[in-house]
């Protein structure tokens, strides 16, 4: 029982991690309609970046904040330079923007592994000691990382909900025609959607980073079929289903590891994917998702 | 010199038979299957504990199941079977439940759990050491490395003509046709009372066994294999082959196949990389993502495309041509 507890206390962290990346996918595929297969190395480039300024001498929040900007700027350059000339081709299939994003991966995954080398790097901060406390044991540490993830979604909530441009990303992302004919600028929304999906996966890179306790070129392209799973349990293109998804995704990851070997907790995770689309191809939380 | 191109020829025709059963489901019928090493790496560890018997003593521990030794063209068979039998079974529990782009994903899933499943449960096929000491197809005869690479270049490039005999057929079947009308539209094809599921079914299998025939000669002709040998990014090489040289088209798949794969392969070794000489792998996968993005932006249909297969354009505009004088 008490390892119960204990796993989903590390559930809970893996799940911050992920819902901040699959958050992100999610609201880009809600405006855009297609999926970045970018994101895994998006992560990646994020945490590498804070590495780089922190290792400068940089304080780790000032690092992480850069590394976020970075990855922001990363997200519009690849809309603006690769899909935006595809999404404005007539009769493009959402397929070829896919493999389109393969090949941004490709670019941004090996550039990675030029620039810094094969090497796991380390960041100088740790996750600090182990507390317990109510029969988990966490390091302050994980405790920040969910603490600060769920904080960037509620203020990421707040802006979708009561702000002019959440109203506007909204609308885009319901019918990006109407919202045009009502004078919302569609392109300056799609740009602002890539930058705030940029800066939650670098986020979550970072948080992987520590978590993992040292990063490798492959660190988010490992988890991006993962966070793909969050986002199709929790519906594709549905931000807050997305959440749902990495809490489901990520505790039952973690609760699985108890039982069966913890090489096969991917598997699990992939396997959860796989019967809930069998029994609700919409995803869980969606009424009706964008499957057509 | 020679036996340096004979090697590249083989990897190449390897390659060739791959690309060309991705080009059955992806080229001819818009399935897109992130996930194709997979059913490449069935075949060869089933071609590979089908013939190899038990591990020779002394190597260090080796684990797999069957243990058999079967002739190599049977053990061979049996891989690409085994691969078809799993690709059948993945294309039943997945396809037609999302659209094109996100069932991608799906299939790249399924392969993670394969691959978790083979590095991890190590009585299937050794974990994630992998089999190893599979013999030469000639069995115990005295024979060089030379001579075995030359005799392995002669049965590949058979079964690559064959595979691509077979996928022409395909091509200008009426089955074919069905096929193509699937990619571009499957409602129509329904509409029109033929069965989109089953005809798809019947492809991917196809593809799959290609993929399984491929993958039992690559483990007769390296003699090992392991987690190692197909990664999930080994798949996305090949699709992006297959798109840069044209899919569709059986002329493209060859020409991705032999230019995209093993020539930037090969070419990146003497191309002078900056820095270090171990980025020559990173130059090569950079170069192919450019390439991927500029041939789908300019050169959708890829660098030999479809319509050029001589048979088709001619064909369809001569019906064409009699069904607009038929109407007048």
């Amino acid at each position: 029982m008490n390892s119960f507890v204990q796993a989903i206390g590390f559930g809970l962290v893996t799940s911050a991690i992920l819902a901040l990346a699959a958050v992100a996918i999610s609201l880009q595929v809600s405006v855009t309609n297609f999926i970045n297969f970018a994101y895994g190395d998006f992560m990646t480039f994020g945490a590498y970046i804070a590495w780089t300024t922190n290792h400068w001498g940089l304080s780790f929040p000032l690092s992480l904040l850069i590394g976020a900007a970075t990855t922001g700027l990363l997200g519009v350059a690849a809309n603006l330079l690769v899909f935006r000339p595809f999404v404005r081709t007539k009769k493009v299939k959402p397929v070829a923007l896919l493999i389109a994003g393969v090949g941004v991966s490709f670019i941004v995954q090996n550039g990675i592994t030029m620039i810094w080398g094969v090497e796991p790097k380390r960041y100088s901060i740790s996750l600090g000691r182990s507390l317990h406390f109510l029969g988990l044991s966490l390091t302050p540490g994980d405790l920040i990382i969910i603490i600060s993830s769920a904080a960037l979604l509620a203020l990421l909530h707040i802006t979708l909900r009561y702000t002019t441009f959440g109203k506007s990303l909204r609308a885009t992302s319901n019918n990006t025609d109407l919202a045009q004919a009502c004078g919302i600028d569609t392109d300056r929304v799609t740009t602002l959607t890539w930058f705030i999906a940029g800066v939650l996966t670098a986020g979550a890179g970072v948080g992987l980073a520590l978590e993992e306790t040292a990063m490798s070129p492959t660190l988010g392209f490992n988890e991006l079929f993962v966070i793909f799973g969050a986002v199709i349990v929790g519906g594709i293109g549905r931000p807050y289903g997305a959440m749902l998804g990495a809490l489901l995704v990520g505790v039952l990851t973690e609760v699985s590891g108890m039982y069966v070997d913890a090489g096969y907790k991917t598997s699990i995770a992939f396997g959860v994917v796989i019967i809930v689309l069998l029994f609700r191809p919409q995803g869980l939380f969606a009424a009706s998702g964008k499957t057509s | 010199m020679f036996f340096y191109i004979v090697t590249l020829l083989v990897l190449g025709c390897i390659n060739g038979i791959m690309v060309v059963g991705l080009n059955l489901q992806y080229g001819y019928t818009g399935l897109l299957n992130f996930a194709f090493y997979t059913y490449v790496a069935i075949g060869a560890y089933v071609a590979g504990v089908t013939t190899m018997g038990k591990p020779p003593s002394g190597l260090g521990s080796e684990a797999y199941i069957l243990k058999w030794t079967l002739p190599w063209p049977i053990g061979l068979l049996l891989g690409g079977l085994a691969a078809a039998l799993l690709g059948a079974i993945v294309f039943s529990f997945t396809v037609r439940r999302l659209r094109s782009d996100y069932l991608a994903i799906v299939t790249v899933a399924t392969a993670f759990i394969v691959w978790n499943g083979i590095n991890n449960y190590v009585p299937l096929f050794n974990g994630g050491n992998g089999i190893f000491g599979v013999p030469y197809i000639t069995g115990n005869a005295n024979i060089s490395t030379n001579q075995y690479s030359f005799l392995i270049l002669l049965v590949t490039a058979v079964i690559l003509a064959a595979a691509v005999w077979f996928s022409r057929r395909v091509f200008r079947s009426p089955y074919g046709r069905i096929l193509r009308a699937i990619r571009e539209d499957e409602t129509i094809v329904a509409a029109f009372g033929r069965s989109v599921w089953r005809s798809q079914l019947w492809v991917f299998v196809a593809g799959c066994g290609l993929g399984g025939l491929a993958g039992g000669m690559f483990v007769f002709y390296i003699e090992a294999w392991s987690p190692t040998a197909f990664l999930p990014l080994e798949s996305f090489f090949l699709m992006a082959a297959l798109i840069i040289g044209g899919s569709g088209s059986y002329w493209g798949a060859l020409l991705g196949a032999f230019a995209v794969i093993e020539g930037l392969n090969e070419l990146s070794r003497y191309v002078p990389t900056f820095g270090k000489p171990e980025f020559a792998g990173n130059i090569r996968a950079i170069v192919i993502g450019l390439v991927l993005i500029l041939v789908l932006r300019f050169r959708p249909e890829g660098l030999l495309p479809e319509r050029w297969l001589r048979w088709y354009s001619a064909k369809t505009r001569k019906q064409f041509s009699a069904i607009s004088s038929k109407a007048g």
